[in-house]
């Protein structure tokens, strides 16, 4: 598992974060984010929370290497929930990878409330983490093949070299007759 | 605004997010100011609320249709019912202990 965390101020107020939230994207600085979708939204009509469901996808150049292995491609979707509380000035962002989210998880977690003289802090932690889990029953699967490949390998090769072997003899045989 | 995961959902998914905005930025800094008493914040989410539906209800639905469609296309509808499975989020997340309190050097 691997960590990731920052935190900082923005020198606007929340609502205004808030408010820029929705128009975070497109963005020239962030071109890796080439669509938004909600899938889902609802306003609380007794506290006034509001969740949003959103899909990103995201392009991005990715090491062949990783491509090869895993069979992913260059776009990569993101499933993201925030809810906005009005009450307690908080918005909080959750996102997890839906691509290669077989081997791997990338769980991301932010949050934008109020700080002193106008400003709003910012705090961002991820957590990355392989499935190790599913690593190893791809690990067992690998072996198991491997081992029947090794099996079917071995008997055929048992018995090709019999077919050689009495081919070349029994042509010896047939030459010692015959001289 | 971003573009739809679909072409065809792009001019619907422009039309909705701008209904939220406009609705959104109405809506957030009153809401605030409303949450002094549970009371009148629950008049003001019901009243609210209600205007969001009948602002942006139909357009939602529209769109909503679209990019149904284009999710399950894209063969995400499968991964997203498995994201959901493992963590509905549903309610907001706790905030973690102090977070504001340790920000990293």
């Amino acid at each position: 598992m691997h960590f990731f965390s920052q935190a900082f101020n923005y020198d606007h107020p929340w609502s205004h974060v808030v408010i820029g939230m929705w128009h975070k994207y497109p963005n020239p600085k962030c071109t890796h984010v080439v669509s938004i979708d909600v899938l889902d939204r609802s306003v609380d009509p007794q506290t006034g929370i509001i969740r949003t469901e959103r899909v990103l996808g995201c392009k991005q150049k990715t090491p062949t290497w990783i491509v090869k292995l895993f069979g992913g491609s260059e776009d990569a979707f993101v499933r993201e929930i925030s809810f906005v509380d009005p009450a307690t000035q908080n918005a909080t962002i959750t996102s997890v990878n839906l691509s290669l989210s077989q081997f791997a998880t990338c769980f991301e977690r932010i949050q934008y409330s109020p700080a002193p003289s106008g400003r709003t802090s910012f705090s961002q932690t991820a957590e990355i983490q392989a499935r190790m889990a599913l690593w190893r029953t791809a690990a067992d699967g690998l072996e198991k093949w491997l081992v029947q490949r090794f099996e079917q390998n071995a008997h055929l090769g048992k018995i090709g070299f019999t077919d050689v072997l009495r081919t070349l003899w029994e042509e010896r045989q047939m030459q010692q007759a015959t001289s | 605004m971003a573009h739809s995961l679909s072409p065809e959902c792009t001019p619907l998914k422009l039309e909705y997010d701008s209904c939220f905005n406009a609705w959104f930025e109405g809506y957030l800094e009153p809401a605030v100011a409303a949450s002094a008493s549970p009371k009148e914040r629950a008049n003001y989410s019901k009243q609210k609320a209600d205007e969001f539906q009948q602002k942006c209800g139909k357009v939602w639905e529209s769109y909503r249709f679209c990019v149904k469609k284009a999710v399950k296309e894209k063969g995400l509808d499968d991964l997203l019912q498995q994201a959901r499975d493992e963590n509905p989020l549903t309610e907001p997340p706790p905030p973690p202990p102090s977070s504001s309190e340790n920000p990293p050097s």
